[in-house]
């Protein structure tokens, strides 16, 4: 998995590239957790290129999730792989955070 | 035993306060929740992942529990990839009396106390009183403030609900009232954890099991 990180009005955007599971997914914590440690509670994940994503992967975005809010930001996903959205469906993520087609929406959703 | 796991909390949940013994609400399903219970405490601690079709082993480290230990043993011994469904049957149904198992840890550990009972004069019984209940209030209000809070559950929290959902826990602490109104709460965070969804339909199929068995015996 590889990550690649920027900041643009004052959200932070991960574009994740590869598999987030069990294996992956505590490198992808400790990335999210230094945009919210460091202010940044407005949180963007770009998963165009993610391939797969386990529960341990679907844990850790609950996890950051809860904290961008707590921090009163909040978390959005966009570009789902068929795969990976069905994953997403499955488990009803859509009910509690953005999961939506493009970044522009993505950063509306979260008050761009 | 530093910390409860979630097998040993849902127990903690399920035992009645007055008789000590396992609530029969719960009793069909007590199994099953431990063992679902085992598989999430793996998951928790890094040992296993799953996905929509199969369960796997990421660390076969001992995390140093003998419960959970001998568990991730045997799926690291398992070269197929089965689903999580599939080991919550395999623990539930061919490992055993679960739920005594998890009792006597919890004496063990201090958490209840073993009492030889009489019933009628003539049966006895073994009841599990807790020794202080501190256990069944800490769980019970995790459980509550879930339910009752719109905001994003911890793992730990949404695997707890999960397992007390399945296992008639919370038929026995919310009145029907309060069940009907925060069902919808319920359902959307039992589904957020692929092994809660797997718990919940080994669950339904005992439930349909025991309804053909109603229904085929002989009037």
């Amino acid at each position: 998995m590889d990550i690649n990180q920027e900041v643009t009005d004052g959200m932070a955007v991960y574009r994740i590239t590869g598999r987030i599971d069990g294996l992956t997914s505590p490198d992808l914590e400790q990335a999210l957790s230094s945009s919210i440690n460091g202010g940044t509670s407005r949180v963007i994940l770009d998963m165009r290129a993610v391939t797969y994503i386990s529960s341990a992967g679907l844990r850790c975005i609950l996890s950051t999730a809860k904290r961008a809010k707590a921090g009163q930001g909040g978390l959005a996903v966009f570009g789902l792989q068929s795969a990976v959205n069905e994953v997403f469906e499955a488990s009803g993520f859509n009910t509690v955070l953005p999961v939506v087609s493009d970044e522009n929406e993505a950063r509306l959703r979260l008050g761009a | 035993m530093e910390h409860l796991t979630l097998a040993d909390e849902i127990v903690v949940l399920m035992l009645d306060d007055e008789t000590g013994a396992i609530r029969p609400l719960c009793a069909g399903f007590a199994n099953v929740a431990i063992a679902g219970g085992i598989l999430m405490e793996l998951a928790l601690l890094a040992r296993i992942d799953t996905d929509l079709k199969s369960l796997y082993v990421i660390d076969p480290k001992p995390v140093g529990d003998e419960m959970l230990d001998s568990a991730l043993q045997e799926i690291a011994a398992e070269p197929r990839h089965d689903g999580s469904k599939s080991w919550i049957r395999h623990f539930a149904f061919h490992k055993g009396d679960l739920t005594s198992h998890v009792l006597e840890r919890l004496v063990r550990a201090g958490i209840l106390r073993a009492e030889d009972r009489r019933l009628l004069w003539m049966f006895s019984r073994r009841a599990y009183p807790q020794n202080t209940g501190r256990e069944e209030r800490e769980a019970k209000g995790r459980l509550l403030a879930v339910i009752f809070d719109d905001a994003i559950p911890s793992p730990r929290d949404t695997l707890l609900l999960s397992l007390a959902d399945s296992s008639g826990v919370l038929d026995a602490i919310l009145s029907a009232d309060e069940l009907r109104k925060a069902s919808k709460r319920i359902e959307q965070v039992v589904a957020f954890e692929e092994i809660g969804r797997s718990v919940k339909a080994v669950e339904a199929e005992i439930r349909l099991q025991i309804e053909i068995a109603s229904i085929a015996r002989p009037m």
